[in-house]
C-alpha cells in the first residue's frame, strides 16, 4: 500500500501499482498511447510523462512505481510541453489536415484536440508507410496513420499470443509487419481482429463489407449495442455498432469490462456477423406449392407433375448425396489475394455462397397468417388423430433461452409430447448424462476466469480450443506462459498439442483405456485424494479394481501413447495442486461416449480435482445458447433445470405454471433426435426451429430420405437451408442482432444480448412468432417479451430463481445458480457437496469398448470430423459470410504428408473418401496435424458432407453417434482431374492491381 | 594507433603495456608477462574482499557514465537463490571510439581474466562477453584466448581448480549501436529486438534474463587484475586532479589531428598538454577548432574549453563537455560543424531503436533540417526548431541515445552559432564555397 497525492488529491494504492494506476483510480485523466490494459508496460509514446515533485526528470506514468508521498503533477508546464512535444512530433508523419477537415475521429486525433496542437506540418518528412495488407477481405492497414505505439504488437503477442506483428527496421524507417514476408498466412495469423481492436489511430482497421454494399448506411450516425456473439460457448460480449438498420460493424467491449471475452473476439465473432445482412435472409414466409384452403382448411394439392417428379415433399435440386459426390471447381481467384468487390472479377461475393435458385421453385410467397395457419392446423390435426408423441420438435442452441422455453411449452403443454429436443444430444449430451450419474449436474463446474489465472495443471481432452473456442483458447495459451502446465490428449496434433507440456496422441475412440489408466497409475503411486474420497464420494473402491487391470502399458497398446507420457500425465494431473479438467466433442462423440466421459469423472473425483477455485470441471459447450436450451428443458427427459418429466410432483408443478390439466403433460421421457431421425420412429410431423438435421445428422443420406418420407415439416429459420428446402411452411425468423434474449454460456453464465435492428421484410421475432403459434394451438401465453418469459422461467427454474432482464442488463451477466434477487451469482460449485441425496458424487467403473467401425483392409483410414476455424456447423451463417468464407472457401480434408505421398496425391488434388454408407469428392489439404492412417473432415460443406459418411452408431445411454471415429477408403479422382485447390495452392489467375 | 606502437614517454601505460607485442596474445606468453595472478590470488579471496579492493582504488566505469564499480558491484547481493550474470560490454560503437577493441586484439587474456576475477566478486557463474560484430579480429583473437583458458582449466567447471564454476561465452552483435545501451544488450543476448528497457528495475535487480546482472565495459574488467596485483593505493595514487578520478584511462584520439592513435595516461592529465604534446597539435596549415572529447555523445567544446580541461570526469563536465568514453575526435578550422553535426544526427537516426516518439520522430526531423540548412536552405526558425526538438529530446525517453543526438546540436549551436547564420545568411555552405574557389 502507497498513499501518493496526484494532482493534490491523496490516493492510497496496492503495492506495486503505477502513478498512472492511482491516477485512473481517483478518475484523472492522464493521456496514453501506448498504454492498454493488460498489455506489457512499455513506455514509449511517452505521452504519459508527469511531474513529480524531487525527480528532476518527467516520469511516466504508465511504467513508475507509485511511491509512499509522491507528489505528482499530472498537467504540470513540463508534462504538458512534453505531451504537445510529442504530439506535435507524431503528426509530422500523420495525414494530420484530415483532423481539421472532419474533427477528431480517433483516440489520437482527440488526444491532438485535447492538447490544442497545430497541425501545420514543419518537417517536411514523408508519411510513414508499411505494410498495406492489400486484397485482405477482413484487415487492412492505412500505415501513413501510424503512430509506431505498438499496441497491435503486442496485443498479438501477448493477448491472442500468437505474434503475427512487430516492430521492423529503425530510427525513422521502422515500421510495424506482418510476419517476415509480409504474408500473415505464414506468420499464423487468425484474423481475429485483436490488432484492429487496440489500434488508436485506425492504421489497423477492419474491412466493412457493408460499406460496399450499403454505402447509404455509412452516413447515418452510429449507434452502439451490447449483443452476445452467435458462435461458440465462449458467449464473447459484443458491441454492434448500428447505422440506420444495418449492423456496420462489430466493436469489442472495452477491455477492463467483465466479460467472458475482456474485450477480445475470434474472427468469428468480428468479421463473421455480416450473415445477418446476405440478401439470402428470408423476409416472408414461404409455403410449399400446393397447399390451398378449401372450406376453411388447409390441404395438400400439389401438382401431381411436380410431385411425380420430386416426391411429395422434394425439389428441382440434387440431394446431399449427388452434390457430395459430384467434382469441385475451384474458385476462379484466390479470395484471399483480392478483395472481391461487386464490380470485381468474382462479381458480388455474395453470390457464391447464396442459396441456389432452384431451391425456391416449390414455394410461393405467403402471409403470416396463411402460414400460421397452416403450421397451427396440422400440428393439432396429426396431435387429433395420430396422438401427440407423433409430432417433435427441434429446439434450436443458436436461440435465447426465452424462445427456447416457449417453445418446449408449446410442445409439452399445448400437444403434450416430450419429443422435445435439440442439437445438444449431438454434442455434449453423453456429458450430461455421465455428470448426471455421477454427481447430478449438467453444466461446468467453474468459470473459464479460474483456468486461465488459477490452474496449475490444464488437461484437456478432445478440444480443438484455438479453433472452436478461439477466445478461449486464447485464454489457455496466455494461462501457459503464466506457468500452468498443460496437458493435451488428442488424436490430432493441434496447436494446442504443439503447445502442450505432454501430448498424449492416442488412437481415435481409447480414451477410456488412457483415462483408466492414468487412475490405475495415480492410485498405484498413492496420489489420490483420499480424504475427498472417503469424504465426498461413493464408489471408489469398484473403480479401483476396474482399473486395476489397466496398467500404463496395457493402454499403450490399446492407444498407441507410449506408456511414460501416460504415467508422467497421471502424476502431473493429480499433483496439481489444482487441475482444471476441459473435454468437448472429441471426448463425446462416440457411441461410449457417456463411458469416456464417466471414466474422466473417477479422474477427477478420484484426485479431489473439483470444488476449489482452479480446480474446475469444464465440458466446453459448442454453441452460443446449448447449455441454456438444455437449462430451459429443451430436452426430451427434463422440465426447466434438469426437473425430470417422469415425476408427477414435478408435472404438476409445471401444469400449474402453465395454466393446463396435468393430465396434458405426459410423464413419459420423449424422444431424441437420434431417435427421431431414424426408419421406424412414430414421428410424422415436425416443428424444427434453427437447426439444420440434414447437415448435422450422421449418415445424412438416411436422414434426408426420413425428412421426405414427413407428414408435415415446419421449419423457422434465417435462411432457406438444407433442411428448409423439404419444409411445407417455412417461416422467416430474426438473426441475434434483431431481438432481445438470453443465452448462457459454457460457465453458466446468463447474459442478455439486445435487439440492434429490426428483421428484415417482413420476418419476425422468433419469440414473436411462437406466441403466436401457442395462442393459436390453444395453449395460451401470459406474456409479450422475453423479459416477461424470462420471470416465468425463474419461478419455474430454482437456480434461476434470481435473474431478471434488469438485473442482467445491470450486472452485464450473472452465472447460475442465483438463488434471489440479490444473489451475486455462483462462480464455482461443490465447494462442500454434490447437488446429490447426500451430498456425495459417485464413481463409476467403466471398460474400454473399441470403437464400433474400426478400419479394416477394405476401409484402412480411421476418419475423424469436427470443426475448421473460419466456419461453423453446418455453414448455414459462415457460408454467407464473406470474409470467413474467402478464408475457407472449398472443402478440404486433412492427410498426413506420408499416407498422400504413398497414394501419389498432392496437396490441393481431389479424392473420394468412402465409408460403409458412402462417398464424398474432396480437396486434400496435407497435414502434419493428423497421425498417418487417420485424416479429418470438416463437417461444414454441403458439396462434401462429411456426415455422410459418418456412422450413425449410438451411445445407449445418451444416444450420441459415433461422429468421431468411422472406417473409410481414400481414392485419387482419376488424374487429370486436380480441379479442386486447397486454399494454400490457389493461384491469382488475374493479376492483382 | 600504429603497429608496433610506442608508447608516449608522458604516457602511463598499464592496460596498454602490452599493446603491439604480440606474443602477449597467447596464453603462455600472458602468463610470462604475470597474467592470471591476479585471477589466482582473487579466486583465494573472498566475493567481498575483492569488492572492497575494487571499492578502494575508486575505479569507475570507463564505458562513459562513470559510475564506481565496486559501489556497482556491491548491488549483487549473495546468497539470494537467484543466479547471477555478468555482461561485459565489448559492443564498442561510439563514433571515435576505439580503445576497447584494442584490449581485446593485443590482450585478450587480461579481459578475460577481469571477466573472471568479476565474476567470482559479484557471484556470477556464467559472464557473457558481448563483443560488437564489425570486430572480426577482436572477435578472433577474445575467441581463441577463450578456448585455451578452458583447455588450460582457468575457465569452466572448476576454475583453475578450485571448485568454482566460471563459464564465459562470447556473444557477437549484428551491427546494432543501441546494443551498446547496456539494457539493449541484454535484450539481444536474450534473443529480442535490441530496444533499451525501462529502467528501474536496474540490471542489479533484473538484469539479462531477469536475474540480477552487472555490467561492465572491457576497459573496466581489464583494470581489476592490475589492481588486484598491485593493491587500491597503488591505483588510486594515479590521480593528476582529484580523488575522485584515479587510475589510467585509454584515450582514442581521431580527426584532425597530427598523430591519432589510443594514448593511456593518468587521470587528470592536462588536455592541453594531451592534445599538443601526445597527439602532435594540429596538422601543418591549420589550427585547431572543436573537440568532443567523449565519443560522440557528449557536447563539443571549443579550444578554449578544451585547453582549460583538466582529463577527468569531473574536468571535462567541469568545462561542458563530459568524459564518456573517452573517444576525442578533432576537428581543426577545415570542417564545417554544421555539417559535421548533420553527420552526427544521421548516425544517431539511423541507430535510433525507434522505441520512443522523441527519439524517433526528432532525430530523424533534426537531420532533416541540418541536412537542409548545410545545403543552404535553412531559415533562422530552423534554429528555434532545432533548440526547441532537442529540448523534447533530453531526459524525457527510456535511454540517452536521444539526449546524445541533442548534445551535440544544442552545443553546437551555442557554441558555434556564427557558422550556422552564416549558412542561412549565405544561402549555402561558406567552407564548401571556399574550397571550390
Amino acid at each position: 500500500m502507497a498513499t501518493l497525492t496526484v494532482n493534490g488529491t491523496d490516493v492510497t494504492v496496492r503495492d506495486g501499482a503505477t502513478i498512472l494506476d492511482a491516477a485512473r483510480q481517483i478518475g484523472i485523466d492522464v493521456p496514453t498511447l501506448c498504454w492498454y490494459p493488460t498489455l506489457p508496460i512499455v513506455g514509449n509514446c511517452r505521452v504519459c510523462l508527469v511531474s513529480v515533485e524531487g525527480s528532476a526528470k518527467l516520469l511516466p506514468a504508465c511504467a513508475t512505481t507509485a511511491a509512499d508521498g509522491m507528489k505528482v503533477t499530472t498537467e504540470s508546464y513540463a508534462a504538458v510541453e512534453n505531451r504537445r512535444g510529442v504530439l506535435g512530433m507524431l503528426l509530422e508523419r500523420y495525414p494530420a489536415e484530415r483532423i481539421d477537415e472532419r474533427g477528431a475521429q480517433n483516440e489520437f486525433e482527440r488526444m491532438v484536440k485535447r492538447y490544442g496542437v497545430s497541425v501545420e506540418n514543419r518537417s517536411g518528412l514523408p508519411l510513414r508507410a508499411g505494410d498495406d495488407r492489400a486484397g485482405d477481405p477482413m484487415i487492412q492497414h492505412d500505415m501513413s496513420t501510424c503512430i509506431l505505439c505498438t499496441r497491435c504488437v503486442r496485443a498479438c503477442a501477448d493477448i491472442q499470443v500468437v505474434g503475427v506483428l512487430d516492430v521492423a527496421y529503425r530510427g525513422d524507417h521502422a515500421e510495424i509487419i506482418v510476419g517476415a514476408d509480409g504474408n500473415p498466412e505464414h506468420a499464423g495469423c487468425t484474423w481475429c481482429g485483436e490488432c484492429v481492436r487496440v489500434c488508436p489511430t485506425g492504421a489497423i482497421h477492419d474491412v466493412l463489407p457493408l460499406a460496399k454494399f450499403a454505402r447509404d448506411a455509412m452516413q447515418k450516425p452510429a449507434t452502439s449495442v451490447r449483443s452476445v456473439c452467435p458462435y461458440c460457448g465462449v458467449g464473447c460480449q459484443l458491441d454492434l455498432e448500428v447505422r440506420g438498420t444495418d449492423v456496420v460493424r462489430v466493436n469489442s467491449p472495452w477491455i477492463e469490462e467483465a466479460t467472458p471475452n475482456m474485450g477480445s473476439t475470434c474472427v468469428k465473432g468480428r468479421f463473421g456477423t455480416d450473415f445477418v445482412l446476405h440478401r439470402d435472409r428470408l423476409t416472408t414466409p414461404l409455403i410449399r406449392k400446393g397447399w390451398v384452403k378449401r372450406d376453411g382448411r388447409w390441404r395438400y394439392e400439389g401438382d401431381p407433375a411436380d410431385v411425380k417428379r420430386w416426391g411429395r415433399r422434394g425439389g428441382p435440386w440434387r440431394d446431399i448425396e449427388g452434390e457430395s459426390n459430384t467434382q469441385k471447381s475451384r474458385p476462379r481467384i484466390n479470395p484471399l489475394r483480392r478483395l472481391p468487390t461487386v464490380g470485381g472479377p468474382l462479381g458480388d461475393p455474395r453470390d457464391r455462397v447464396a442459396t441456389p435458385a432452384d431451391w425456391y421453385e416449390p414455394f410461393r410467397e405467403g402471409t403470416w397468417e396463411e402460414a400460421m395457419e397452416i403450421v397451427a392446423q396440422e400440428l393439432t390435426r396429426l396431435r387429433d388423430s395420430h396422438g401427440s408423441d407423433s409430432l417433435a420438435v427441434f429446439c434450436s442452441a443458436k436461440c435465447s433461452n426465452e424462445e427456447n422455453y416457449v417453445l418446449q411449452r408449446l410442445f409439452r403443454a399445448g400437444i403434450g409430447t416430450n419429443n422435445v429436443d435439440h442439437c445438444t444430444r449431438l454434442c455434449h449430451s453423453s456429458s450430461v448424462s455421465a455428470m448426471q450419474r455421477a454427481m447430478n449436474t449438467s453444466a461446468a463446474s467453474g468459470s473459464m476466469r479460474e483456468v486461465e489465472c488459477e490452474s496449475d495443471v490444464i488437461f484437456l481432452l478432445g478440444a480443438n480450443t484455438t479453433e472452436s473456442h478461439p477466445v478461449f483458447g486464447a485464454a489457455l495459451k496466455r494461462a501457459q506462459r503464466r506457468g500452468a502446465k498443460l496437458i493435451v490428449a488428442d488424436p490430432r496434433r493441434i496447436e494446442l498439442a504443439q503447445r502442450a507440456d505432454i501430448h498424449l496422441q492416442m488412437l481415435p475412440g481409447t480414451d477410456v483405456a488412457l483415462l483408466n489408466a492414468m487412475l490405475h497409475h495415480v492410485i498405484h503411486l498413492g496420489l489420490h485424494d483420499q480424504a475427498f474420497i472417503r469424504e465426498r464420494t461413493h464408489g471408489f473402491d469398484e473403480v479401483a479394481r476396474a482399473v486395476e487391470p489397466y496398467t500404463p502399458e496395457r493402454a499403450e497398446t490399446i492407444s498407441g501413447i507410449p506408456a511414460h507420457l501416460i504415467r508422467r500425465a497421471a502424476e502431473l494431473y493429480a499433483r496439481g495442486p489444482r487441475s482444471s479438467t476441459l473435454w468437448a466433442m472429441g471426448l463425446t462423440q462416440h457411441r461410449t461416449g457417456t463411458d469416456i466421459v464417466a471414466s474422466l469423472l473417477n479422474l477427477i473425483l478420484a484426485t479431489g480435482m473439483i470444488g476449489r477455485w482452479g480446480a474446475a470441471m469444464l465440458p466446453i459447450r459448442g454453441q452460443n445458447n446449448v447449455q441454456g436450451a438444455s437449462d430451459v428443458g429443451a430436452i426430451p427427459m427434463v422440465y426447466t433445470d434438469y426437473q425430470p418429466v417422469t415425476d408427477p410432483s414435478i408435472r404438476h408443478r409445471f401444469a400449474q405454471a402453465w395454466g393446463v390439466p396435468d393430465e396434458r403433460l405426459s410423464l413419459t421421457p420423449g424422444l431424441k433426435v437420434t431417435q427421431i431421425v431414424t426408419k421406424g420412429s412414430p414421428v410424422r410431423g415436425m416443428y424444427i426451429m434453427g437447426e439444420n438435421p440434414i447437415i448435422s445428422d450422421p449418415d445424412v443420406a438416411h436422414a434426408e430420405e426420413w425428412f421426405l418420407g414427413l407428414e408435415f415439416l415446419a421449419v423457422h429459420d434465417l435462411f432457406l437451408t438444407e433442411t428448409a428446402r423439404y419444409a411445407d411452411v417455412v417461416l422467416p425468423g430474426a438473426s441475434f442482432a434483431e431481438k432481445d434474449g438470453t443465452y448462457v454460456n459454457t460457465e453458466r453464465r446468463v447474459q442478455l444480448a439486445r435487439k440492434a435492428i429490426p428483421a428484415p421484410g417482413a420476418a419476425r421475432g422468433d419469440l414473436e412468432i411462437l406466441l403466436e403459434l401457442s395462442n393459436r394451438i390453444g395453449l395460451p401465453t401470459p406474456f409479450s417479451t422475453a423479459a416477461d418469459v424470462m420471470e416465468e422461467i425463474a419461478s419455474v427454474t430454482p437456480s434461476w430463481r434470481g435473474i431478471t432482464h434488469a438485473r442482467l442488463q445491470e450486472t452485464g451477466g450473472l452465472q447460475y445458480p442465483v438463488e434471489h434477487a440479490t444473489h451475486p451469482g455462483t462462480a464455482f460449485l461443490f465447494a462442500d457437496r454434490f447437488p446429490t441425496a447426500d451430498g456425495k458424487a459417485t464413481l463409476v467403473p467403466v471398460e474400454f469398448l473399441p470403437p464400433a467401425e474400426l478400419p479394416d483392409e477394405e476401409f484402412p483410414f480411421w476418419m475423424n470430423t469436427g470443426r475448421q476455424l473460419y466456419h461453423w456447423h453446418t455453414g448455414t451463417m459462415t457460408r454467407r459470410s464473406q470474409g470467413l468464407d474467402s478464408r475457407e472457401p472449398v472443402p478440404t480434408v486433412e492427410l498426413s504428408p506420408a499416407d498422400a505421398a504413398e497414394m501419389g496425391v498432392r496437396d490441393g488434388d481431389a479424392v473420394r473418401i468412402t465409408s460403409r454408407r458412402n462417398s464424398i469428392e474432396i480437396a486434400v489439404r496435407l497435414s502434419p496435424r493428423v497421425a498417418r492412417h487417420q485424416v479429418f473432415v470438416p463437417m461444414h460443406y454441403r458439396e462434401a458432407a462429411a456426415n455422410l459418411l459418418t456412422n450413425p452408431a449410438l451411445d445407449p445411454y445418451a444416444h450420441i453417434p459415433e461422429f468421431k471415429v468411422c472406417a473409410v477408403r481414400i481414392e485419387p479422382v482419376a488424374p487429370g482431374r486436380h480441379r479442386a485447390l486447397s486454399v494454400e495452392r490457389i493461384e491469382p489467375l488475374v493479376p492483382a492491381d | 594507433m600504429g603497429f608496433p606502437h610506442k608508447s608516449h614517454p608522458r604516457e602511463t601505460p598499464v592496460l596498454s603495456t602490452h599493446f603491439g607485442d604480440s606474443e602477449a596474445r597467447s596464453l603462455s606468453g600472458w602468463r610470462a608477462r604475470g597474467g592470471y595472478r591476479a585471477l589466482e590470488q582473487a579466486l583465494g579471496m573472498t566475493p567481498a574482499e575483492i569488492v572492497n579492493v575494487v571499492k578502494d582504488s575508486g575505479l569507475r566505469g570507463r564505458g562513459g557514465a562513470g559510475f564506481p564499480t565496486g559501489l556497482k558491484w556491491s548491488f549483487m547481493k549473495p546468497g539470494d537463490g537467484k543466479p547471477h550474470y555478468l555482461c561485459c560490454n565489448a559492443d564498442e560503437s561510439e563514433p571515435g571510439t576505439f580503445k576497447d577493441r584494442e584490449i581485446m586484439r593485443w590482450t585478450p587474456h587480461a579481459l578475460i581474466e577481469g571477466c573472471a576475477i568479476a565474476s567470482h566478486a559479484i557471484g556470477a557463474e556464467t559472464c557473457y562477453i558481448y563483443i560488437r560484430g564489425e570486430f572480426t579480429e577482436p572477435l578472433q583473437t577474445v575467441g581463441a584466448a577463450l578456448d585455451e583458458a578452458y583447455r588450460d582449466g582457468i575457465l569452466g567447471k572448476s576454475a583453475m581448480g578450485t571448485g568454482k564454476r566460471i563459464d564465459i561465452y562470447i556473444h557477437k552483435g549484428a551491427g546494432a549501436y543501441i546494443c551498446g545501451e547496456e539494457t539493449a544488450l541484454m535484450n539481444s543476448i536474450e534473443g529480442r529486438r535490441g530496444n533499451p528497457r525501462i529502467k528501474p528495475p536496474f540490471p542489479a535487480v533484473a538484469g539479462l534474463f531477469g536475474q540480477p546482472t552487472t555490467i561492465n565495459n572491457v576497459e573496466t574488467l581489464a583494470a581489476v587484475p592490475p589492481i588486484l596485483t598491485n593493491g587500491a593505493e597503488w591505483y588510486k595514487a594515479m590521480s593528476l586532479s582529484n580523488p575522485k578520478s584515479t587510475g589510467t584511462k585509454l584515450f582514442s584520439v581521431c580527426g584532425n589531428i597530427a598523430r591519432p592513435g589510443n594514448y593511456e595516461v593518468t587521470m587528470g592529465f592536462p588536455f592541453r598538454e594531451f592534445l599538443h604534446d601526445i597527439c602532435g597539435g594540429a596538422r601543418p596549415g591549420h589550427t585547431l577548432k572543436a573537440v568532443i572529447p567523449g565519443g560522440s555523445s557528449v557536447p563539443i567544446q571549443t579550444m578554449q574549453e578544451a585547453d582549460a580541461t583538466l582529463m577527468d570526469y569531473e574536468g571535462f563536465v567541469a568545462n561542458g563537455s563530459m568524459l564518456g568514453s573517452g573517444g576525442v575526435i578533432v576537428f581543426d578550422d577545415s570542417v564545417c560543424m554544421v555539417r559535421m553535426i548533420g553527420r552526427l544526427a544521421r548516425f544517431y537516426a539511423h541507430e535510433s531503436c525507434a522505441q520512443c516518439t522523441q527519439c524517433r520522430e526528432g532525430t530523424a526531423w533534426v537531420t532533416k533540417i541540418l541536412e537542409r540548412m548545410e545545403n543552404g536552405g535553412g531559415t533562422t526558425r530552423d534554429l528555434d526548431t532545432l533548440l526547441e526538438l532537442s529540448e523534447n529530446m533530453t531526459g524525457k525517453t527510456i535511454c540517452v541515445l536521444s539526449d546524445s543526438c541533442a548534445a551535440p546540436v544544442v552545443s553546437g549551436i551555442q557554441k558555434f552559432r556564427h557558422e550556422f547564420e552564416a549558412h542561412i545568411n549565405g544561402k549555402r555552405c561558406p567552407m564548401r564555397s571556399a574550397a571550390a574557389a
